[in-house]
């Protein structure tokens, strides 16, 4: 009974999305479109952050549609709600392939999703654009990852780091696949790096003799870090310290508070985050957060042409093209959106490449190398569907931006790091 | 060359390299006219190239201007511009005066609206805010509070450089105070580890053993590994190293084992405010509130209200600024009061014979307040930002408790004593306890038990109302915080036995500490498992809760 009457209220959401989809374009006549999915939760828990993923993909593609869309079909968005439930996002993922039959897919936020929607893709031969950064350790031939691997984020984070004299580094996140697989990584890396065991703090767990878990762990919506901050405080007492920052959501706010009444500051003791980007600082208070690092493939603050004209395209759709759902009132861009746009310009590229919408004949020509040039810069598409692209270092700054410290152009994706140190 | 070995800092462990910077700065001072001051020199560096810095860096170290400190941090907040005119360039600092003032001089100067805006923020990069750092750490030595002269001695120490050594010295002479006399020992002990005689050395370890420094335990761990690889692991210095080490390991273990007990006090003190408010609804009246959660998020929304309102008042800065947490507690208070009384009135009225209907009820109550929340403040988190005066924390024989936590436990010690006060000391105390014992018996003997219910109920909501408040200084504020601590809440309420208070304020003590305790050991993640393992232990064994009601009542 619940069921079916799941399937109806899920039937109807999907028609009226349609509905409201094809009244846009009331008089467009199906053959001059090609439908696209964007699967990513607008409702539950992962809402706040997906739902600015969503804004700027309808962003994009009313973009390309203005400028004659792609292989002169108009782009048709169907979106499809993932609920912040994993099994959803398969059903969705299944009703936008098998029923819609959209000729790519944009989505996930987490990997969880992700894994979920994979054996999807793969059955039906879809392709599935990822746009927010992840542990790596995957290669479907269904996904492309637009991403940023540990490789992009992570590593060149540490590099920083050493660079700057850190020798104690301190690994703290969520306890789920993300951070427990980046920790790893990057536990591999410092011990190759020189950085000596009893330098990386929060626990490491052995199995035998092959380190499993690096870092020290916190269930999701964690509220009470005093001893996790007591820790970290002794673990800085010698100098030189750091701390690698891996924890999702909203929990990083009594994170950030505890860290700021406890004393350490970011001179003293630094924390790059690797889940805050300037969209999250909308609901963070940024004051306990100033001075510390964040490292990403995009910052708001690129001084470029390309991200200007981004940014202020993206302002002026929001003013006045954006549909009645979008939020309009202090939005920002970020990683995660820019690498969702770059995802659709990158599969618009290759399917003019192709000639064709065909899955197979796209998927080989982003395999062949396919560049864009992003707000964030120069993209390029990689034999291993990641991409090459540059990383930004940057510092918090009071009104939730980032200061650019330091680039790292052309960095190469790849999603086999583990046990490779 | 030299000028980018200045930049990686030295570790400070070779002489020759102290030789050649201390043969740099004379170079320098010789070279540099008189009339240079503090200003003059700052300025040059704030313009400077990356390969001049470390020169201007060591010149600037020879000053003792707490001038350097003021510019510096204007530097660093944004506070200086850069005006290029056809003219010339000027270095302007914004004050908080709201002034332009020359940077070299510190002359007031006006500016045109047009010159304003085209005068560029600049900014220090950071690997020259760490050596800048070092600048400010030796003006720490001398200023007026004694936490940042402690936290400057510490910071010199640790550099273990040698220059630093006469600096701390001469203020060992003069100090007074006597935790910063304990932290410049330490600091100097630290610092002549690398930089002694072999006797000195010794004896820096014996200090720092019977100061037990925790900061000094890598130093320790490195000079006593140093030794071994010298082959030299039985010599005396590694023995007091050995020694030294495990006594600071010891007192670092005790450190430990009090501080957890004081976090699991603050623990507990934040579940006792969330769950007490639950423990009169749920303990005294029965009603199985599961809106509760959404009360405390009323509180917190309540509080950032206050915020914003002082905000727009006052402004972010003003001194006025930092009471708006004390206005807020009893106007979150009165708001969730009113609205859990409306609550009653309206819909729990109805419901205290049938338990299972209230809990469906105030499920969806939960649910719509919830939406509702979202419809009026947004899906996202807003922001609530703690007061200056609850920023920072007390040091007390070695651990240090932060102002926010102490005062969560005041708080929490405050609200219990208010209660029993209320339940033990007054009418509608006396009302109340009386209806909770038996509606009827109490209805019959003249008890307005309708109006007694609304205000036990509204009390309730209030008490849950102040636990947001309360947490808006420690966490989120959003829509679904109250979802967060509803679980807690009924834990500690049936742990501590369903309808007594003392019973509640005892378990909610009782699980943070088990909590803190565990947390050490077992991390964050087990830590909590086993926290709702061993309260489902202990209810077995005791399926009444701590102090469970005798009754000789058929029903109970």
């Amino acid at each position: 009974m619940e069921n079916s009457f799941k399937k109806i209220l899920s039937l109807v959401s999907v028609a009226a999305f349609a509905l409201s989809a094809s009244t846009v374009r009331a008089d467009d006549c199906a053959d001059d479109t090609v439908k696209v999915g964007i699967l990513h939760s607008l409702s539950g828990t992962m809402a706040i952050s997906e739902t600015s993923l969503r804004d700027v993909l309808l962003f994009t593609f009313d973009e390309i549609n203005a400028s004659g869309g792609v292989l002169g079909k108009m782009i048709e968005p169907v979106e499809a709600d993932g609920a912040s439930d994993w099994p959803t996002f398969a059903e969705k993922a299944e009703e936008l392939l098998a029923k819609d039959e959209a000729s790519a897919v944009f989505g996930c936020w987490t990997s969880v999703s992700r894994k979920f929607v994979l054996p999807v893709f793969e059955k039906y031969n879809g392709l599935l654009f990822y746009p927010v950064q992840y542990e790596g350790e995957e290669e479907s031939p269904n996904i492309f990852y637009t991403a940023e691997a540990v490789g992009q984020q992570a590593i060149p984070a540490v590099d920083y780091l050493l660079e700057e004299g850190y020798t104690k580094f301190y690994l703290i996140g969520t306890d789920y696949v993300y951070p427990q697989t980046t920790n790893i990584v990057l536990f591999e890396y410092l011990l190759s790096k020189g950085i000596p065991v009893e330098n990386i703090g929060g626990g490491i767990r052995y199995e035998g003799d092959v380190a499993v878990s690096a870092g020290n762990y916190t269930p999701f919506g964690h509220t009470d870090f005093q001893q996790i901050v007591a820790e970290i405080k002794d673990f800085a007492a010698s100098g030189d310290a750091c701390v690698v920052n891996t924890i999702n959501g909203d929990a990083n706010v009594p994170f950030f508070k505890e860290i700021a009444a406890s004393g350490l500051t970011s001179d003293d003791c630094p924390i790059v985050s690797f889940s805050l980007s300037e969209d999250e600082f909308r609901g963070l208070p940024t004051k306990d957060l100033v001075g510390h690092l964040g490292c990403w493939t995009y910052f708001m603050s690129i001084d470029s042409p390309a991200n200007d004209s981004f940014k202020a395209n993206f302002q002026s759709w929001l003013a006045n093209d954006a549909p009645a759902a979008v939020a309009k009132e202090g939005r920002v861009t970020c990683s995660p959106m820019v690498l969702s746009y770059n995802g659709v310009y990158l599969w618009k590229a290759a399917v003019e490449k192709a000639g064709t919408f065909d899955t197979d004949a796209v998927i080989a020509a982003l395999e062949g190398g396919i560049s864009f040039d992003g707000p964030g810069g120069t993209v390029t598409t990689q034999k291993n569907h990641h991409l090459t692209k540059s990383v930004y270092i940057g510092e918090t700054l009071e009104d939730g931006q980032f200061e650019i410290l330091e680039v790292m152009p052309d960095v190469y994706g790849e999603p086999w790091l583990k046990g490779t140190f | 060359m030299i000028a980018h070995f200045f930049f990686l800092g030295c570790n400070g462990k070779s002489t020759v390299k102290h030789w050649i910077s201390l043969l740099i700065v004379a170079a320098i001072l010789t070279s540099s006219a008189s009339a240079r001051d503090a200003r003059t020199v700052m300025a040059e560096l704030i313009q400077s190239e990356r390969a001049e810095q470390a020169g201007l860096i060591e010149e600037l170290s020879t000053y003792g201007d707490t001038i350097i400190a003021d510019i510096y941090e204007a530097w660093r907040t944004g506070g200086i511009y850069l005006l290029e005119q056809d003219t010339g360039s000027q270095l302007l600092q914004f004050t908080d005066a709201q002034e332009w003032a020359l940077v070299h001089n510190g002359a007031v100067i006006n500016l045109s609206e047009a010159e304003a805006a085209a005068a560029k923020k600049q900014r220090p990069a950071r690997a020259l805010r760490k050596q800048m750092k070092r600048i400010i750490d030796t003006l720490g030595l001398k200023a007026d509070n004694t936490a940042l002269r402690i936290d400057s001695a510490i910071k010199l120490g640790r550099s273990q450089k040698a220059e630093f050594i006469p600096a701390l010295e001469g203020r060992l002479k003069i100090e007074t105070d006597k935790q910063v006399l304990s932290a410049l020992q330490e600091a100097l002990a630290i610092s002549r580890l690398a930089n002694g005689e072999d006797a000195q050395v010794v004896e820096a370890v014996q200090t720092l053993k019977a100061l037990n420094s925790v900061a000094a335990r890598a130093f320790l761990e490195e000079l006593m590994q140093a030794e071994g690889d010298n082959e030299r692991a039985d010599s005396s210095l590694s023995y007091a190293c050995a020694e030294a080490l495990i006594s600071i390991e010891r007192h670092m273990k005790q450190q430990e084992f009090f501080g957890s007990f004081f976090r699991g006090f603050s623990t507990g003190s934040v579940l006792l405010i969330v769950s007490f408010g639950l423990a009169i609804t749920f303990g005294l009246m029965g009603v199985i509130n599961m809106a509760h959660g959404e009360f405390v998020a009323i509180g917190g929304y309540v509080t950032f209200l206050v915020q914003n309102f002082f905000i727009q008042t006052w402004g972010l800065s003003s001194s006025a600024f930092g009471w708006y947490f004390i206005v807020a507690l009893p106007v979150s208070f009165i708001v969730a009061a009113v609205i859990g009384l409306i609550m009653e009135v309206s819909i729990i009225r109805f419901l205290y014979r049938r338990p299972l209907e209230s809990l469906l009820c105030t499920w969806g109550i939960s649910m719509v307040m919830q939406q509702g929340f979202r419809l009026i403040f947004g899906a996202a988190n807003v922001q609530v930002n703690n007061p200056t005066w609850l920023m920072g924390n007390l040091s007390f024989a070695g651990f240090q408790m932060s102002y926010t936590r102490l005062l969560i436990i005041l708080i929490a010690l405050v609200v219990v004593a208010l209660t029993w006060l209320l339940l033990r000391q007054t009418n509608l105390g006396l009302h109340i306890r009386a209806v909770m014992q038996n509606r009827h018996m109490a209805s019959s003997l003249g008890v307005p038990v309708a109006r007694v219910n609304r205000m036990t109920f509204a009390l309730g909501c209030g008490l849950a109302a102040l636990g947001g408040a309360v947490l808006s200084q420690i966490g989120n504020v959003g829509p679904s915080m109250g979802q967060a601590y509803i679980v807690d809440s009924f834990m500690v309420v049936v742990t501590g036995s369903v309808g007594n208070l003392l019973g509640a304020g005892l378990s909610a003590m009782g699980i943070g500490l088990v909590d803190q305790l565990l947390q050490p050991s077992l991390g964050p993640v087990m830590g909590k498992i086993t926290v709702f393992v061993v309260i489902i232990l202990f209810l077995q064994w005791r399926p009444g809760g701590l102090f469970p009601t005798l009754s000789r009542s058929l029903d109970d």
